[in-house]
């Protein structure tokens, strides 16, 4: 992991993560000491994924280092951004009609667990997978929908505006299905016989360590195995945290007005 | 609304009277619940039984009391029995009685279909045990591992009545969580929010959520067993090409979480019982709540830890053992939330309060060597070995009988009307005590120095005939302890002491009425402003509203018929995933020149059926709108269309039923033939199914008696239809466009 073939240090990404960086401290007003450690984590996490030797092997070598980076931009990134961002700074960009209207049509539950989980099952298509990986071009467009995807997704749950958000109890539903729809690809691909991603079966020897990756164990079958199983297992244990997180809001949302009559004596169907 | 839809139960007929036929026509949840507890206490002595039989084989070394053959049916039957016919119903039954009271509703959501569930139990019973009549009781362990299970290997018929005695306990397993489910979601009396309602019916409504999702895979795999040994398909025969790490898969995906369906109502027990007897509200209901829903969303993600010794690779145990120690944070949590409540408490150790602390003290225990077995090391060590029986039986008994215990205690004045004699309470928990743990404690032991499980007999090594000499003297104990309880309940049904609504000061509504409670339940119910709303009443100056508020219910209440239909479908969608998931694994690369789905299948004509079941989900919305509207003669029309594309759809399917056949293909020809009839097979009857229940709507549209007011029923049979149609899309796809190959 030291070895400095394992780093991308002139990776492009920095710029990127520069300029939401600035965008952040210049339009965004407000922010709690939470809100900024969801920013800078996000902006970590996403430089990360590819200057650390997790972007590096996920270039062809290891596809179980392809299923992080997945994960990162599809779900670490996106939920610290949507955390980022103050209630109020949000409510003031959200007022405007086409804008007010992009949020709603985001809080579209539907919209957001397609986008989520169907990102998940349609970057695995075999060759679709072989070729972002391959190509530059395509391994964009690939990274930048993961990340809108994600963002999509995460939306109905933590929307800075309360009411773009589901209610808890259908965001558990949403979270939950959500973490079969993963369960299932992570079944499929831990115990598939042929290759998921034909490109890491015989990868292109760039970088000369492929044999010390092999004599450590990641061969081929093993590496997809592994890959199959972070798929299915961490986005899970993430999905339930957020579950907690939405129960804790359920239990505690005692200043919503009653707005049905209490005090009845009568049991239900008397 | 709640008012609205529980008008329309009929009063429960012939309740007054005591007499056997009242009993068997009853469709009152309190008398369901109780032929519910009845059986399952009768079927624990049977199961405890067949356990004396086994300890005293196993009380000296190299015994013949019992033959090999024997001995491996008991143990068998003896696991069917405490798993099927003693742990579901028992929970099911406290379940049934106690829901409804809590909630403050006269009865559950479908009391007819309650009373079905209930008399499934029965007949799946008769049909296990039958077995023994024809000399072959099942003897292939509770799990039943493949193949020795498979024809080759278990040529008598005692696995075929294990396979029918489970689809029927299942069957109504099902049902029962379905009702449940709607009972909770649909029946609260106002003012109860779902935040605000007692623990036992939050845990219990997630145990039968748990209940829906994991009885499934069960059935799937039964269901390829079946095929296996009536049809001679191969799906659990490595020899000719099937898996037999594939049953060992389904049957822990339904294994697993069947733990967490028996914990999980414990949990729900003595989350009342602590409280109660410690004077003090639940320390932390929103974590105790809370993790009972962490547990069932994580109990589906464990089950290959049961798996370790099978060499699924190291990457897979490491995951499995991983999940498998996270498992048990939002079990840890509710251990300290009760430690909490007696913290500071009055505690009156009453019996229920005495089994209580027992369960805590005796759960961590088995809790504990539950998460020794997670890490893949010691698992390989002690796997089947008789430190596995010590781990689960401290579990299951030391853990969660003992809560049923504590519930027998707390709750037997209501259910009766008379307290359960304290005295011999504690004679009786005293004898368990000694007993449960002089049974399991040693049994840690001699896993240790290596005696295995399921063997009938072991040699006289050094320290094992005293270990399993002690271990099997306790149970004298056990038995003397239960004789003790038959006795207590027999003394107090004769001249019990009077328990009055509230014998025990507790606080929730359930102690609002008489005791026992009257067939509607209730009378009148005090004002729901918190989550003690019997403590509010009695102790209106220290009620709980007035220094800790709680969500206010929004009076919202989902119509039990979409309820009921949603949770069914759910339950069958898992059914069909597994069903589908058996057939990408067997068809994932064809190789062999048998029949496959390249050249055997007719890809567009089955397409233009297709396009027929689809089209009927369209044309049934069609028919639902005209329903709402009041149109009567264009809902019949409509109906009459859909019923017919439905047809038209199975008769394409018999169609290509026998093309194949007529060409030599058939259930046992190979695997991809197996897996494809099986697959359709089961499609198909579920749109048969479909389509009987809407000829019934037809039927009766004609005669104008499916009318507007019935939208909503019909909406719930419209649910089912579409998701046949959606179920036969992914069929489609997978079948005959292999998607997954692309």
């Amino acid at each position: 992991m030291i070895d400095s073939n394992l780093w991308s240090w002139m990776s492009p990404v920095w710029v990127l993560v520069t300029i939401l960086l600035l965008l952040y401290v210049r339009f965004v007003r407000g922010g709690s000491h939470l809100q900024w450690v969801a920013c800078l984590v996000g902006l970590f996490v996403l430089a990360m994924a590819f200057v650390s030797p997790i972007g590096v092997l996920a270039g062809g070598y290891l596809f179980s280092a392809h299923m992080v980076q997945h994960l990162l931009l599809l779900l670490v990134v996106p939920a610290c951004i949507v955390l980022s961002l103050p209630r109020e700074t949000a409510e003031r960009w959200f007022q405007k009609g086409p804008v007010n209207q992009l949020g709603k049509w985001l809080a579209v539950p539907m919209l957001g667990w397609t986008g989520g989980v169907g990102a998940m099952w349609f970057w695995h298509v075999p060759w679709l997978c072989s070729a972002a990986t391959q190509h530059t071009g395509l391994g964009v467009v690939r990274d930048v929908s993961l990340v809108a995807a994600g963002l999509a997704f995460w939306w109905p749950i933590y929307a800075p505006c309360d009411r773009y958000r589901l209610p808890p109890l259908s965001g558990m539903t949403y979270l939950f299905s959500a973490c079969l729809g993963c369960t299932l690809l992570g079944i499929y691909i831990t115990f598939a016989p042929l290759s998921v991603c034909p490109v890491f079966a015989n990868p292109v020897d760039r970088l000369g360590i492929l044999t010390s990756l092999y004599s450590a164990g990641f061969t081929p079958g093993i590496d997809q195995h592994v890959g199959g199983l972070i798929m299915w297992v961490p986005p899970c244990i993430l999905y339930t945290c957020a579950i907690i997180s939405l129960l804790g809001r359920w239990y505690s949302s005692i200043d919503a007005a009653p707005t049905y009559a209490t005090g009845s004596s009568t049991p239900s169907g008397a | 609304m709640s008012t609205q839809t529980v008008d329309q139960l009929d009063a429960p007929i012939a309740q007054s009277s005591w007499g056997l036929l009242s009993w068997v026509t009853t469709v009152d949840h309190k008398r369901v619940g109780l032929l519910y507890i009845l059986f399952a206490i009768f079927f624990l002595v049977v199961g405890g039984l067949e356990a004396v039989l086994m300890r005293i084989q196993l009380a000296v070394p190299n015994n013949t009391f019992l033959s090999p053959e024997f001995f491996n049916q008991l143990f068998t039957m003896h696991g069917t029995t405490m798993v099927f016919l003693v742990g579901m119903p028992i929970f099911t039954g406290f379940s049934n009685f106690l829901v409804p009271l809590m909630i403050g509703a006269k009865d559950v959501a479908f009391p007819r279909l309650n009373a079905m569930s209930f008399w499934m139990l029965p007949f799946g019973a008769f049909l296990l045990y039958f077995s023994f009549l024809t000399g072959s009781a099942p003897d292939a362990g509770w799990f039943s591992y493949a193949p020795l299970s498979t024809k080759p290997y278990n040529l008598d018929t005692g696995i075929d009545y294990w396979i029918l005695g489970l689809v029927v306990a299942g069957i109504g397993s099902i049902a029962g969580a379905i009702n449940i489910v709607a009972t909770v979601l649909c029946l609260r009396a106002p003012g109860m929010s779902l935040q605000r309602v007692p623990l036992f019916v939050w845990i219990m409504l997630m145990q039968a959520m748990l209940i829906l999702i994991t009885i499934p895979p069960l059935n799937s795999a039964i269901a390829l067993l079946c095929i296996d040994r009536w049809l001679e398909a191969a799906f659990f025969e490595p020899v000719r090409g099937g898996s037999a790490l594939l049953w060992q898969h389904f049957f822990w995906i339904f294994g697993h979480p069947e733990v967490y369906v028996f914990a999980l109502p414990a949990f729900a027990m003595i989350s009342e019982v602590i409280p109660v007897f410690s004077r003090k509200p639940i320390y932390g209901y929103a974590f105790v709540a809370g993790s009972s829903t962490v547990i069932l969303l994580l109990s589906y993600g464990v089950w290959a830890h049961h798996m370790f010794a099978v060499g699924l690779g190291t990457s897979a145990n490491i995951f499995f053992s991983a999940m498998t120690m996270l498992i048990a944070l939002p079990t840890g949590v509710k251990i300290f939330n009760w430690t909490a409540t007696m913290w500071g408490g009055a505690i009156q150790l009453t019996t229920a309060m005495l089994f209580a602390i027992a369960f805590l003290i005796q759960f961590v225990i088995g809790g504990l060597t539950g998460i020794m077995f997670a890490a893949v090391p010691i698992d390989w060590q002690m796997t089947d070995t008789y430190f596995v029986v010590a781990h689960f039986h401290y579990v299951l008994i030391g853990g969660i009988l003992f809560a049923v215990f504590a519930a027998i205690y707390y709750w037997f004045p209501k259910i009766t009307g008379h307290m359960l004699d304290e005295r011999l309470g504690k004679w009786q928990f005293w004898l368990w005590v000694i007993g449960f743990n002089g049974t399991f404690m040693v049994q840690h032991f001699l896993g240790a120095m290596g005696m295995p499980r399921r063997v009938f007999t072991y040699a006289d090594n050094p320290g094992w005939a005293t270990l399993n000499a002690i271990s099997s003297y306790s149970v004298i104990f056990m038995v003397l302890g239960t004789l003790v309880l038959v006795w207590n309940v027999v003394k107090s049904l004769i001249d019990g002491e009077k328990a009055g609504n509230n014998p025990w000061d507790a606080f929730t509504l359930e102690w609002a009425t008489t005791s026992p409670p009257p067939t509607e339940n209730f009378t009148s119910l005090p004002e729901i402003k918190s989550r003690r709303p019997v403590w509010d009443q009695t102790h209106p100056d220290h009620a709980d509203w007035k220094h800790s508020k709680t969500p206010e219910d929004r009076g919202r209440r989902p119509d039990r018929a979409r309820v009921c239909a949603w949770a069914f479908v759910i339950s069958e969608a898992i059914f069909f995933a597994l069903l589908i998931i058996a057939y990408v694994v067997f068809n994932f690369d064809q190789t062999g020149d048998g029949p496959s789905a390249v050249n055997s299948l007719n890809v567009e004509r089955t397409g233009i059926f297709t396009l027929f079941l689809l089209s009927s989900s369209l044309t049934f919305m069609v028919a639902e709108r005209s329903l709402r509207l009041g149109r009567q003669a264009s809902f019949v029309t409509w109906l009459g269309i859909t019923i017919l594309f439905g047809v038209v759809f199975l008769a394409g399917q018999a169609w290509e039923y026998t093309d194949l056949l007529t060409s030599g293909v058939a259930i046992d020809t190979n695997l991809f033939a197996s897996t494809f009839f099986t697959v359709t097979g089961f499609h198909g009857l579920h749109v048969t199914g479909g389509l009987v229940a809407l000829a019934i709507m037809f039927a009766l549209g004609r005669k104008q008696r499916v009318t507007q007011a019935q939208s909503k029923p019909f909406g719930a049979i419209g649910i089912y239809w579409h998701f046949v149609d959606v179920v036969w899309i992914v069929v489609f796809a997978t079948i005959y466009l292999r998607v997954y190959q692309s």
